[in-house]
Formats: structure tokens, sequence, C-alpha cells
């Protein structure tokens, strides 16, 4: 799931900052720049691991603050396609699943790679929700949000920032399609163990 | 910004769970030093109710090792250490063409998962989850764990 990617970037320190050393700065710089933020095709970046180097600390003309040009890794979190991992059901509507991380939310499973075959019936305890159920053997094995669900990641994809704001939806810059189609294992762990 | 490097080495759930609380992560969250951030937090949470909890540097080098007759690829062994499954059924979806790889010794592979990484107490449906022994003891010589993973030199604390 997680992944170390090695990054270079050039970044100027606010002499509000000269108090602390030049190491501690460049972390909390290069913190509030990418910790929390999906670099595109990247994936979503979780934490700095390490600075590498330091380099720089030049003053340009017009300037009054200082330019370094810092190497260092973060923490990516980026799944591959055939990962399976365990998430929490977030909201099931009859387009399909939707599970979350906690730290990661969009996380779809259409209709489509549902186990087979699969049907919904409306939830009465929420309005537009509904409950999927999977028939096999004759039995009725049902998606409640009780325990962990078991997907494959089918494609993750980073589309574009939209111009305009579409509907009151937020943007998602990084969207996991997952996948329960399998000889066995996927779904909620209550199914298998 | 430039990217160098796009994919320095794999991390599993349980390394990562290390580095956020060698940064001072609790799961109490009054304990929490600055340093860490709301949303590193979240993963902290969420990496901490996953099996990693209950994993140990030594489990993982241990498994890593022997697991190496079964010729798992790099991704297959960090999928089943961070799933940890408890069956043949569990482990279907993680490897791929598993009859005319594994056929019979998927058994054996299931065996040594749950013989190398013991179920939390959690998974046992038991009261009180001790907390992760803070064993970050020995460096494992071992390096060939599932990814090229780097030293994990002591952090210094802010």
């Amino acid at each position: 799931m997680f992944n170390l990617t090695k990054l270079e970037h050039t970044l100027r320190l606010k002499p509000h900052l000269l108090s602390l050393s030049l190491e501690e700065a460049v972390k909390g710089e290069l913190e509030s720049l990418f910790v929390d933020k999906v670099i595109a095709n990247l994936g979503l970046c979780i934490s700095v691991y390490d600075i590498e180097s330091i380099d720089g600390g030049f003053i340009f003309a017009n300037e009054g603050a200082p330019t370094y040009t810092v190497k260092f890794r973060l923490i990516i979190f980026l799944p591959y396609v055939g990962e399976i991992i365990s998430a929490k059901l977030k909201e099931s509507n009859s387009n399909g699943l939707r599970l979350t991380l906690g730290f990661f939310d969009d996380i779809y499973i259409p209709e489509l790679l549902m186990p087979e075959p699969s049907r919904c019936k409306p939830d009465a305890d929420h309005k537009n929700q509904v409950i999927w159920a999977w028939f096999f053997n004759d039995e009725e094995y049902f998606i409640d949000g009780q325990d962990e669900i078991r997907f494959r990641v089918q494609n993750v994809k980073f589309p574009e920032i939209p111009k305009e704001q579409i509907g009151t939806k937020p943007f998602a810059p990084m969207k996991i399609t997952g996948s329960l189609v399998s000889d066995g294992g996927l779904g909620p762990v209550s199914w298998w163990v | 910004m430039k990217i160098l490097q796009e994919n320095a080495g794999q991390l599993t759930n349980f390394e990562v769970l290390d580095f956020l609380k060698s940064r001072g992560a609790a799961k109490d969250p009054t304990k929490v030093l600055a340093p860490i951030a709301p949303s590193e937090f979240k993963v902290y949470d969420y990496l901490v109710q996953s099996v990693a909890k209950s994993q140990t540097r030594e489990s993982i080098a241990k498994f890593v090792a022997e697991c190496k007759p079964y010729k798992l690829t790099k991704s297959e062994i960090a999928n089943i250490i961070n799933i940890r499954p408890s069956s043949v059924v569990e482990i279907d979806p993680l490897i791929e063409n598993l009859d005319s790889r594994l056929g019979e010794s998927v058994e054996d592979l299931v065996q040594l998962v749950v013989e190398v990484f013991p179920p939390s107490p959690d998974e046992k449906k038991a009261e009180g989850t001790p907390e992760l022994d803070e064993s970050k003891g020995e460096d494992t010589a071992d390096g060939s764990k599932a990814g090229d993973i780097p030293d994990e030199s002591n952090f210094d604390d802010e």
C-alpha cells in the first residue's frame, strides 16, 4: 500500500522561521506542502520520511528569504493493481459500495464488480442506502457495515482538476476502483473466517 | 518539484506504523506530541486496527526468509504480511495462479503465516490488547525484505 518516493523541491524559508534549526524549518515547510495532499500519478502523501540533503541557502535579489533545494523521501499511499486491502464500509447505494480507510475515502466498488450474483435491497434504516446481498449456494450473505471488507484494487485513477465546480460533491483527486469478484476470500471478513 | 525516484521501496503496513510510532503517535490524542498531523493520525488509527499492530521487525524478517521456497513475488509477500490470511480461502485472492504454482503446499504456507504472525488478541475476541512490544531491537541484517527497505535509523525527534 505504501511506498517511499524520493523527491527534490526548491523552497523558500520565510524569515519568521529563523528561530528554528534549518532541518526543523525545512521539515515543517515540506510537511505543510505535501502531507495529506495527492500528487498526480504518484499517490497520497502520508508523511515526510527523511531529508537526504539540503543545498543552497542563497538569497536571490529582491527577496528576503533564502532558497533551498531539498532532497527528501515521502511515504506515499498508492496501492498497486491487484493488491488486496481491508477497508470499512462507508456507504452503499444502488451504484455499488463506497469504502473508507479512515485517511482515504474514495474507494468505490461498482455494481459490476460485486460478487456474482448480488442483489440490493433498500435499507430500512437509511433513506438513500441499500443493503447488498450475495446469493451463493442458496444462501444470502449480507454486506453490512459490521466488519472489514477485503477487496482487490482494480485500478487507481487521478482525474483532472475540473475548471468549474461540478455540483456539490467535493472533487476527488484520487479514486480507487475495487473489485469483489474472486474465487473466495474477498468481501466482508466474516464471510470467510 | 522534481520526482527523483518514483518507487524507491515498498513499505509494509508495519513499517509505516513503526515510523509513525517513533514520531510520537499514540492511541490517546492528548498524549500526541505536536509533530503528528491529524491526517497522519488517521493513518495511524487505521494501521493500529489492522494486523500490523501485532507484528515485529523480527517476525517479518523471519517470514520473508522462510517463505523463499514458495517463490512468491515481492508484492505477494507484502500483501500476505499486510493481510495475514489464516486460511486457504483467504490466501487465494492474494496469489496468482495459486494451484499451478503452489498446489498442495498452500496449506503449508498458510500454516507458516499463522505460526510466524500469531493472531492478535482482538482477532481472538479477547479483552485487552497489549500494545506492540517496543522491541524495534535488532536491525535485521536480512536485506531481502519485501522491497528495498532503507536503514531504519533512529529518528531525531525535535
